[in-house]
């Protein structure tokens, strides 16, 4: 019974409604009080007959017979105690009579709990010394933040030993003695935060009780789903509160705890509702492949596949970047409805997630949905969160010269200028003329960003119906998020289901079923992150003077063509983008898992479970609308543009079995085992069929194609593995832990298909020893880890033979004969000898709490090494291919990571919390092909300007371009006409991940009032801005300002070496952005500070009657994004990145710009 | 006991999993892509690509003053005598990634294999031409060990003198040549001639006789024996034997996509060559060119202001941008840089146009140089007139719309008849390379013809007079950049003024 603490429900893993279980921690406090209960008669006949067991089994027993729970102090009870029993029809009181005969241990009834004690008449004598005299009673009843009661809270009268717990219905009673002048009531309840309530002339006095983060006995689970108390653990992981993603929300939850957990780095990209987040654990340890966490719901891992956009990037992501698309398709975070998650644990080290072998390298988000209802009968929940988004203008163009090349403004029909603003300077009186001859003032036209874009709405709705009783319980929930985008057609709409169910079948064996189903549509994910064919960047670049209203009418010619209106065709009218393109992605997605966990003994149970992940997902999108500027006219009889189906299908099965052992030896020692193997198949499968041109116009159906390029593929791999974890504690003082993990996988070769994953940890909780009577140090732990892992992600199945592809058209040849056509169907050169990639990692910490947990520091420090990377090394393309996979790569990340919390009041009816998170990390590349400083390997590259490199001896990502060419005196060079020249070499700007991340805090309650702000930053980081080198060569940009009139002189020397007079046209002078790509102006520390989020949050407890249906109902109203506080890259928010995928960090190209969210969230309970 | 036998269950379950590897071999397997095609399927893909990449425009074509744009950035190239790598690699990068990694598969694979040997003597042609023209434009370039990624695991390829390079080509094709079979295999798969073992071994001599020429100036000797061998051996005799891309709608010619798409109002030809025809009445001007007249912006570039006339077209000079374009406009009185005289997108460079590699009018152009030296037998004049007509009588296998009558040929032959001199072959040249980039430029510096007046751009990255090489891309620079190094040591800096090293002065 007791042990069950330690690896309990390894499956079901929710940890809150365990709490009959928790009734016995909580014993170990009660019993230190008088308890106040009268005696009860015991005769209720049993029949029991057991030989040579422990006595907590027959304890077990009688439980079992009976409707009493029997509640006992194991440093008192000797619950090892070896006895036989063989009672027939024999009172209760009787057998228990027999079975402490001749010990110390006496009992009491207590509801329908049996409490033993050891003798109190010797034990407590003093206690029963001070007369007590009834004056009244207090009664009233306890319940969580949800409204639900809650049974086994201890009660006491705070400086008095007069206690009592709350019953199964939460309900207490206390027979309140004189006892000070003005006393206090104090409810205590294991990993919840401690209420004081002045109790005054009150004879009812009921409380809502909070879930303590802070508290030492908190429980968190660990990987494969095992729960440990916190105190235990040797690494570091962080918990989440479910209200962090569900009251403050945003489409995908993930993005919602931007800034709050120490270590992770949160970016949620600039493309729309629906898409994709970037998570980064501890920075990024892969030099070229996936770094995205693993993440696992109920215990089994689902897929986070990224249809985000990557465009330039030489990894091999998924993602929806091609056929004239390069849109956010969401992930596999996108499919969860936030109102289902009831905890969320984030293991940050290779330690913590070594369980999870190869899929741990980058930690692993662990996600616990609700099974059931906290209390007793049904109850439903209704959440309503309605956000308001606004888009968000960081431009600071300059708006003194208008629309024109070379310092002239358009005067005739159709040579419009477009997307130039080198025009001439604004004069009263001045026009312009556009389009078919349309004239119009010449003046300025601000707020291009809210001239286009509307306000996004998105209402969630949801309604969950739980239930529960002792032997199991449900929760079933549905939902509905509509979202609309800022993008005018941009919509997003999510359905979840959601059902958990838990039994025990038999006192031994319990099932525990989760089912999760989404059904999503995004229509028209806004195109991102590419120069041509995409609205924001033509926005962004449409000239300073240009009507937006012409812009509208005109976006169609007499043929329903676009209208040309720049001589950049590629910088399609937004306009015609929003009317004639479409995208549409639908995708169902149903993932779960079952699973049966059987108790052999106390203190070792069996558990099997088979969980899937499958989604299929249906893709059309017409790349180029007919009639867009940019494409060549169709052959005759045709019409032309392009249009995509994509249906894709996906299905991971693991399979698995855990053995798992927990014994105490002796009073000091536990001892926990568990063993287990998974077996793990993954299936992806695409069917693509892009077709060009048309037979009838505006038809987009692949039959209607001229011509028709359908492809296939097909991708498995699968994973079998042990592993193991043992377990050890001592004294509850000193802990060590060790895993192993031996992966097989499918992708790679025999010879490199086994590996081997180990972890040890240890931590020693050094307040015990040294600070028992310290008012100050409450809780202090340090903390060691050290784990291996790997990962085979970034080798793709069949990556040993080279394939070809057949041409779905054929090519006639010199006799009019069709022939096939055939190629090899990559550029990258297979290597049939790649091993997985190996990470280990080595961590130190303290967890440290003072003055009674008003100052709590966790604090960790690590080393990871990653090596045997696989690297797609650039080759040569004059071997004819151009890259290939490689084992070679080392890079080594240093960090730590601490979370402080600080209370810095906390009184009965206001409290003021601090919490503070920042990481550091800094991840150095130790080598690539060979360990040479400077050697080099490109992982991506801007769309036009910019690279990304890994280079042996600088940190990770670094960004590259052309400079300014300079002397040795440091002094720019301008050639002959005046322009500057690009360095000779390719120079590194920095690196573009942020060495700090992190956050701040701050939360405020006051009575029914809560209050909480959030502070973020991340610094430390480069970007080479794609909106800025769009700005510069399009005139926009304020630096371009200068010698307009005159001509520009660059500051710096000529080819000889004199001062540089040579005065350049500005267009030209900055026209080297592109031409020469010398980016080094468009460069930039890509840090920020943010704040983040507001809430505001009320509890409408006051009003709601005692025996109302209605439960509880809190309102909140939250503001997210709301402010830059400090940023240094002009014209954009520095967090607005489009792309996911990590080979193109740092290159920014004109994503969809932030919005600032404002809305509220409705919780009901009834 | 139990637990024992829980256990001993979870064990055995275990060697089940573990047993299960098994079956990895049959999971890790591509079901769905072949690892291995039809030889003839490969060599098809590598003769369509030798179609020239459209960079050819932005250097080439500009630099030999045939078509030009005012407009920078990423157009930027011959037309204002620019660096730019965007346009430089768009030749090698076609080559290497398709004709020279296919070719160099097959290569690999059917060398000995008997069965394939007339496959395999083609491949060595076609992967030949490759290789003379990548090292034309951009002078040392991986040779002996380009291609071999997937054979011989070789990633980072050396570079190779162009004299070892020239040489060996040479080789190569004569080689090939003499082992074409008409007793072996038929390989009427193949696109280019469907297996005609004749055509094949002309093509193997025209470019034998191209790649002979090409060494005049720096190794005469070797030119000489070269092109006597190719005379020898037969080369192309009609316009049948012409190496060409039948280009159609799926598999388009790249320029004609690139005019007919974004660049469709940004290219002008440029007046040198446009007066040049006008000056000598020549008809392929009104097969070649297109003016929209009066146009004031793209837009109006359209079928109703059209003007085929040749008396109507008028060329864009060289040495503008966008800005000083406007002199230039006005100068001409037009209306704006879109009412000069272009390259027909709906005829010459439609989508499915075809591209010709090596031509019978060139290669008899090049028989009446030959012939003028006296390296070989025969008429220079005769070569001459064979060659012009050819080409003119190619016009209507562009276009039916461009096809030039009969009779205008004859009296052009007849007005315009073979001088002797050089210069007047040169130029019938130029005109006959006109879309085959590579080869008029190569011509160009082999020559000095066309006597062009240099580009009088201001602002220029090269120091001579006109642009010598082409550069190499920034992506060897990047991974490849110690061979580069080497190439430079040998050959001079990555840069436009560098001379190949057939062009010598």
């Amino acid at each position: 019974m007791k042990n069950l603490f330690k690896t309990k429900d390894v499956f079901h893993c929710a940890f809150k409604f365990d709490r009959k279980m928790k009734l016995l921690l909580s014993f170990y406090l009660i019993s230190l009080f008088q308890i106040h209960a009268g005696p009860l008669a015991l005769n209720q006949p049993i029949s029991i007959k057991m030989e040579k067991v422990a006595l907590e089994v027959v304890l077990h027993e009688i439980e079992n017979l009976t409707t009493y729970k029997i509640l006992y102090n194991d440093n008192e009870v000797d619950y090892k105690r070896i006895i036989s029993v063989n009672y027939k029809d024999t009172p209760l009181s009787e057998v228990l009579d027999a079975i402490f005969k001749n010990t110390s241990i006496t009992y009491e009834t207590l509801n329908n709990q049996i409490v033993l004690n050891r003798d109190k008449s010797k034990t407590q004598a003093s206690t029963k010394a001070i007369p007590i005299r009834v004056q009244r009673s207090i009664t009233g009843i306890v319940k969580d933040k949800q409204g639900v009661p809650m049974p086994g809270v201890n009660v006491i009268i705070e400086g008095t030993s007069i206690g009592t717990t709350t019953d199964f219905e939460g309900e207490y009673a206390l027979e309140l003695a004189e006892a000070g002048s003005n006393p206090v009531i104090v409810f205590t309840y294991v990993g919840m935060k401690t209420v004081k309530k002045t109790i005054g002339q009150q004879s009812t006095i009921n409380v809502q009780l909070e879930e303590d983060a802070q508290s030492l006995d908190a429980v968190v689970i660990t990987a494969l789903g095992i729960e440990k108390e916190v105190r235990k653990l040797g690494y570091a992981v962080s918990e989440v509160d479910a209200e962090e993603v569900s009251v403050n929300r945003s489409t995908n939850f993930m993005n919602s705890l931007q800034g709050k957990v120490a270590g992770v780095n949160i970016s949620s990209l600039g493309s729309g509702p629906g898409g994709s987040s970037k998570v980064r654990i501890r920075g990024q340890s892969s030099i070229s492949g996936n770094n995205s966490p693993l993440i696992v719901v109920n215990g089994v891992p689902i897929d986070n596949t990224s249809f985000g956009t990557n465009p330039g990037s030489t990894g091999n992501e998924p993602g929806t970047s091609d056929g004239g698309v390069y849109s956010d398709g969401g992930d596999g975070f996108s499919s969860i409805n936030p109102d289902d998650i009831e905890s969320m644990t984030v293991l940050k080290g290779a330690t913590a997630a070594a369980l999870y072998g190869s899929r741990a390298k980058d930690g692993v988000i662990m996600i616990t949905t609700k099974t059931r209802s906290h209390g007793q009968g049904i109850g439903i929940t209704y959440n309503l969160n309605v956000t308001n988004h606004t888009p968000l203008d960081y431009t600071d163009y300059q708006y003194e010269y208008g629309q024109g090349e070379n310092g002239v403004r358009p005067t005739e029909a159709n040579p419009t200028s477009g997307q130039w603003s080198f025009g001439e300077k604004f004069q009263p009186g001045m026009t312009q003329v556009l389009f078919d001859g349309v004239e119009v003032p010449y003046v300025p036209v601000y707020d291009r960003i809210k001239k286009f874009y509307r306000m996004g709405l998105d209402v969630t709705n949801s309604v969950s119906v739980s239930g529960g009783r002792e032997k199991g319980g449900f929760n079933l929930s549905i939902s509905n998020l509509k979202s609309e985008g800022i993008t005018p057609n941009n919509e997003f709409e999510r359905k979840t289901v959601s059902l958990g169910l838990t039994q025990d079948l038999t006192p031994k064996l319990n099932v525990n079923v989760h089912i999760n189903y989404s059904n999503e549509e995004n229509i028209n994910p806004p195109n991102v992150g590419q120069q041509d064919n995409t609205i924001p960047v033509s926005l962004y670049n449409m000239s300073n003077s240009m009507p937006f209203d012409l812009l509208d009418q005109y976006k169609l010619d007499g043929n329903g063509n676009e209208y040309v209106y720049s001589r950049f065709r590629n910088r399609t009218n937004p306009y015609f983008t929003l009317s004639e393109q479409f995208n549409h992605i639908k995708r169902d997605r149903i993932f779960g898992n079952i699973a049966a966990k059987y108790n052999v003994l106390d203190w070792l149970f069996v558990q099997g479970r088979i969980g899937q992940d499958y989604w299929s997902r249906d893709q059309q999108y017409n790349g180029f609308p007919t009639g867009q500027a940019s494409r060549g006219p169709a052959p005759q009889g045709f019409v032309n543009g392009t249009f995509t189906q994509d249906v894709r299908k996906f299905r991971e099965t693991n399979l698995d079995l855990l053995i798992s052992a927990s014994k105490d030896f002796g009073e000091h020692f536990n001892l926990g085992v568990n063993l287990g193997g998974n077996r793990m198949f993954r299936r992806s499968d695409a069917s693509r069929v892009d077709v060009t041109d048309f037979v009838i116009r505006d038809l987009y159906t692949v039959q209607n194609g001229r011509v028709k390029d359908p492809t296939y593929s097909l991708s498995e791999r699968a994973v079998n593995s042990i592993y193991g974890a043992v377990d050890l504690s001592f004294n509850d003082t000193y802990y060590l832990s060790g895993t192993f993990r031996n992966d097989w996988f499918s992708t790679l070769s025999p010879d490199n298909r086994s590996i081997l994953y180990p972890s040890v940890s240890g931590s020693y909780v050094f307040s015990n020893d040294v600070a028992e009577d310290s008012n100050w140090l409450t809780f202090g732990k340090l903390r060691f880890a050290f784990a291996e892992v790997g990962s085979d992600t970034d080798v793709p199945p069949y990556s040993n033979a080279l394939f070809y592809n057949i041409d779905p058209n054929f090519f006639a040849n010199s006799a009019g004969v069709l022939q096939p056509i055939a190629g090899a169907a990559s550029g990258t050169l297979p290597n049939p000898f790649l091993k997985p990639m190996r990470t280990s990692e080595l961590e130190l910490g303290l967890d440290l709490r003072l003055f009674d947990n008003r100052i709590g520091l966790d604090f960790a420090v690590y080393r990871k090494l990653t090596r045997d990377q696989i690297i797609p090394a650039q080759i040569s393309n004059t071997s004819g291919f151009v890259n290939t996979l490689i084992n070679s790569g080392e890079s080594r990340s240093d960090g730590f990571e601490f979370m402080l919390h600080l209370v810095p009041v906390r009184s009965e009816d206001f409290s003021w919390d601090i919490n503070v998170n920042a990481s550091y990390n800094k991840t150095k590349v130790l080598s690539l092909l060979t360990d040479q400083p400077g050697d080099r390997i490109l992982v991506g590259e801007h769309i036009f300007n910019g690279f990304l490199y890994q280079v042996v001896g600088e940190e990770i990502g670094q960004l590259a371009g052309f400079g300014y060419r300079r002397d040795e005196q440091g002094r720019k060079i301008f050639g002959n006409d005046g322009r500057a020249l690009p360095s000779e070499d390719i120079k590194l700007f920095g690196s573009a991940l942020p060495r700090w991340v992190g956050g701040i805090t701050n939360t405020i309650e006051y009575k029914e009032f809560n209050f909480s702000f959030l502070i973020d930053f991340k610094l430390g980081n480069k970007m080479i801005s794609g909106t800025n080198f769009n700005a510069v060569r399009h005139g926009l940009h304020k630096m371009t300002l200068p010698g307009r009139e005159t001509g520009v002189v660059g500051d710096g020397v000529n080819l000889a070496g004199e001062v540089n007079t040579v005065a350049t046209e500005p267009q030209q002078y900055w026209e080297v952005v592109r031409a020469s790509q010398l980016i080094e102006p468009i460069v930039y520390n890509g840090g920020f500070w943010k704040l983040r989020q507001i809430t505001f949050g009320y509890d409408f407890k006051k009003f709601i009657p005692e025996d109302s249906f209605f439960k509880s109902a809190r309102l909140s109203l939250v503001a997210n994004n709301v402010l830059i506080l400090k940023k240094w890259v002009d014209n954009i928010d520095p967090d607005s990145f489009a792309f996911s995928s990590d080979n193109v960090s740092g290159l920014e190209s004109t994503g969809l710009p932030t919005t600032r969210s404002i809305g509220f969230n409705l919780n009901c309970k009834f | 006991m139990k637990t024992i036998k829980h256990i001993l269950l979870f064990l055995v379950l275990l060697g089940l999993t573990v047993a299960c590897e098994k079956d990895f071999e049959e999971i890790n397997t591509n079901e769905i892509d072949p690892t291995a095609v039809d030889p003839v399927s490969l060599f098809n893909n590598a003769i369509i690509g030798t179609s020239f990449a459209t960079g050819q425009l932005k250097y080439d074509a500009a630099i030999v003053q045939q078509i030009v744009t005012p407009n920078s950035g990423l157009l930027t190239g011959g037309n204002h005598n620019q660096d730019n790598r965007f346009a430089s690699s768009e030749v090698w990068d076609d080559y290497y990634e398709t004709v020279i990694k296919h070719t160099g598969v097959l290569i690999n694979e059917l060398e000995n294999r008997p069965e394939y040997s007339n496959l395999y003597n083609m491949t060595r042609i076609i992967q030949a031409f490759s290789f003379m023209v990548l090292t034309d434009s951009y002078g040392e370039i991986p040779y002996f060990e380009a291609g071999a990624g997937f054979s011989s695991q070789i990633l980072l390829p050396k570079y190779d003198p162009q004299s070892e390079i020239y040489i060996d080509l040479i080789q190569q094709v004569q080689d090939a040549v003499s082992k074409l079979s008409f007793d072996g295999e038929n390989v009427t798969g193949e696109v280019l001639y469907s297996g005609n073992i004749s055509q094949w071994k002309k093509l193997g001599n025209s470019l034998l006789l191209r790649l002979g020429m090409h060494v005049s100036k720096v190794d005469n000797a070797l030119a000489k024996q070269t092109v006597q061998s190719a005379y020898q051996g037969g080369v192309m005799e009609s316009n049948d034997d012409n190496y060409v891309i039948r280009h159609d709608n799926n598999f388009s010619n790249p320029i004609g996509n690139f005019l007919n798409g974004s660049e469709a109002n940004n290219f002008y030809l440029v007046d040198t060559f446009v007066n040049f025809l006008n000056d000598t009445d020549d008809p392929r001007l009104g097969s070649i060119a297109v003016r929209y007249m009066g146009a004031k912006s793209g837009t109006e570039q359209i079928p109703e202001n059209a003007s085929i006339e040749p008396v109507d077209q008028i060329g864009m000079p060289m040495g503008h941008d966008n800005s000083s374009i406007g002199e230039a406009v006005s100068a001409a009185g037009l209306e704006s840089f879109y009412g000069f005289s272009q390259v027909d997108r709906t005829r010459m460079v439609k989508v499915d146009a075809p591209m010709y590699l090596i031509t019978y009018s060139q290669t008899s152009l090049l028989l009446a140089e030959a012939a003028t030296y006296g390296w070989i037998s025969g008429d220079p004049s005769a070569y001459f007139e064979q060659g012009v007509r050819a080409h003119m009588e190619l016009m209507g296998d562009y276009d039916s719309a461009s096809a030039i009558p009969q009779a205008n040929i004859d009296s052009y032959i007849s007005n315009h008849p073979y001088d002797g001199t050089l210069e007047q072959l040169y130029m019938q040249y130029w005109v006959s390379c006109f879309l085959n980039g590579p080869e008029v430029y190569a011509n160009f510096r082999r020559t000095g013809y066309p006597d062009l007046t240099p580009n009088p751009y201001p602002g220029q990255d090269i120091s001579g007079d006109f642009i010598w090489r082409i550069t190499y891309p920034s992506s060897e620079l990047a991974v490849n950049k110690e061979h580069v190094d080497e190439a430079v040591s040998r050959m001079g800096p990555d840069d436009l003024n560098t001379k190949v090293w057939w062009d010598t002065e």
